[in-house]
């Protein structure tokens, strides 16, 4: 279950540039005031996930999908509010995190498996796994910087879909690689968001959504603007959306 | 809360030792020698020191040997100086990784200061043998192994835990304020001088010698000295003061990072 109670997230646009000591001297001499320039990514955002809910969350870019996603998973803690998670949490938001590219493929299964939260005995019990989907067995030990992009991200994605997560945080449906395991990673994504665990899901796709969530929550602005019946709320965002071209 | 970080600790052990075996492998994977530079490297910059030192400086330290004189405190310092700044662009060079996973970020810093002590350990077999080999050189400067060696893991923890707080302190600043990585640079300089490793402190003036207890590696490196070299018991004032140091930065370090280390993100 995640339970996301009035959580702000504010960014402070000063911070970029203003490190600079000459800047603020020259400011200072100027008599100028650091001005506080803020954007709210989330304003007041409330709502819950029953464990065995998929809930999708649309809006358009920039409307705090992602921000969400982040704060969910822990990568960032929100300015006001308090989210809770109860379970384990894969976050699915961007592969091959923490790969080595001087590291085998081999090496990196472990290293990222880690990263990922991943016990050594797990890590052990799934490598033949791992490898299978990933088709790459031949370049098992070849430095991943020899790969190509597409290799690459056919064993990342090998390894971070490998468990049966209590709670799936996805940030769109992922296709990589060639044709064929473009389908294969694609249904592995559906198999997983539909195995009955708690999922948080972003996407663009409104066919995916309106497929496979339960229920939806429409940002906009960092705000809330509808949540609920599936169908009722993708059938307004799209009719918004055509409105405004 | 204590508990707690222990549980903390223990669910992310395995990650912290593959990132050591990723350091360890990367750091060799294209030499021919591999970790036998571990051994080696020290050996070699050992020499050097001590051919320029001994032979065109004719320093020497009363009453002991100076080779292995020098090359206590070279390996202690050098521990020091290259765990520390490594450690500083731990945080800022995972970014991606930080702005992509959650992990506690503790273990960036604490995973190169042990790496680092890996190599630090390794180094400490040419220095036995060394010692082995010189240690009775001339009448009046034997050194040999003796019984009180076993209170020398205690100073090097004590340095650890030392090491530990100032690169917890130094990578988060690194956060925040790059230029550190230059100033530090200058200050380590200014610390290799101001720390007795090529010289004693008696060939220094009165005024300036007061101060060098205040230097926690200058604590360190006397109590192992003590023991390698004169083959004493340190004092009880050198046993306290390495303790307080090593716990009192550690705690220091530790505050700080933890204080800070939710903002990381927006400065990365």
């Amino acid at each position: 279950m995640i339970t996301i109670d009035n959580v702000t997230m504010k960014f402070d646009l000063g911070i970029e540039g203003t490190n600079y000591l000459k800047e603020n001297l020259i400011n200072l001499l100027k008599g100028k005031k650091k001005k506080a320039e803020y954007f709210y990514a989330l304003k007041n955002v409330t709502f819950k996930v029953e464990t065995g809910e998929v809930v999708g969350i649309i809006g358009r870019n920039g409307a705090g999908k992602s921000t969400l996603l982040k704060i969910v998973s822990g990568v960032m803690k929100p300015t006001k509010g308090k989210v809770s998670v109860d379970g384990a949490i894969s976050p699915m938001i961007e592969l091959g995190a923490g790969f080595d590219m001087e590291l085998t493929a081999r090496e990196n299964i472990y290293l990222n498996g880690a990263v990922l939260g991943y016990s050594k005995s797990f890590i052990e019990d799934k490598f033949e796994e791992i490898v299978e989907f990933s088709e790459l067995r031949e370049f098992l030990d070849v430095p991943v910087k020899n790969f190509s992009s597409g290799m690459i991200a056919k064993l990342a994605f090998s390894i971070a879909t490998i468990v049966n997560p209590e709670i799936l945080i996805v940030d769109e449906i992922l296709s990589v690689g060639d044709i064929k395991f473009q389908e294969k990673s694609k249904n592995k994504m559906l198999e997983m968001i539909k195995g009955g665990t708690t999922v948080l899901f972003v996407s663009h796709s409104m066919e995916q959504i309106e497929d496979l969530c339960t229920k939806v929550v429409w940002l906009e602005h960092g705000e809330i603007v509808k949540m609920g019946d599936t169908k009722k709320i993708c059938k307004e965002f799209i009719k918004t959306m055509m409105e405004e071209n | 809360m204590i508990k707690g970080i222990v549980a903390n600790f223990k669910k992310y052990s395995f990650l912290m030792g593959q990132m050591i075996s990723r350091d360890f492998k990367v750091k060799y994977k294209r030499s021919v020698l591999g970790i036998v530079w571990s051994l080696l490297y020290p050996v070699l910059m050992m020499m050097v020191m001590a051919f320029v030192f001994s032979n065109m400086f004719k320093t020497r330290v009363q009453g002991v040997n100076y080779l292995v004189y020098l090359m206590t405190g070279l390996v202690m310092f050098n521990y020091f100086s290259e765990a520390t700044n490594t450690a500083m662009t731990s945080v800022i060079s995972n970014y991606s990784l930080i702005k992509k996973v959650y992990l506690p970020k503790y273990i960036f810093p604490l995973t190169k200061c042990l790496f680092v002590g890996i190599n630090f350990l390794l180094t400490l077999v040419p220095l036995i043998v060394i010692i082995l080999i010189t240690g009775d050189a001339s009448e009046g400067t034997k050194c040999y192994i003796n019984i009180y060696y076993l209170l020398i893991p205690y100073a090097f923890i004590c340095m650890l835990l030392f090491t530990i707080g100032m690169s917890m302190i130094l990578s988060c600043i690194a956060v925040f304020f790059r230029d550190i990585l230059y100033i530090y640079g200058i200050i380590t300089t200014i610390w290799t001088y101001f720390t007795p490793i090529f010289y004693d402190i008696s060939i220094l003036p009165e005024k300036l010698r007061v101060i060098f207890p205040l230097n926690p590696l200058y604590q360190f490196i006397t109590f192992v000295r003590t023991i390698i070299l004169e083959s004493k018991l340190p004092s009880i004032s050198n046993f306290i003061m390495c303790g307080v140091y090593g716990v009192m930065f550690f705690l220091i370090g530790a505050c700080i990072f933890r204080a800070k280390q939710d903002k990381f993100i927006y400065y990365l």
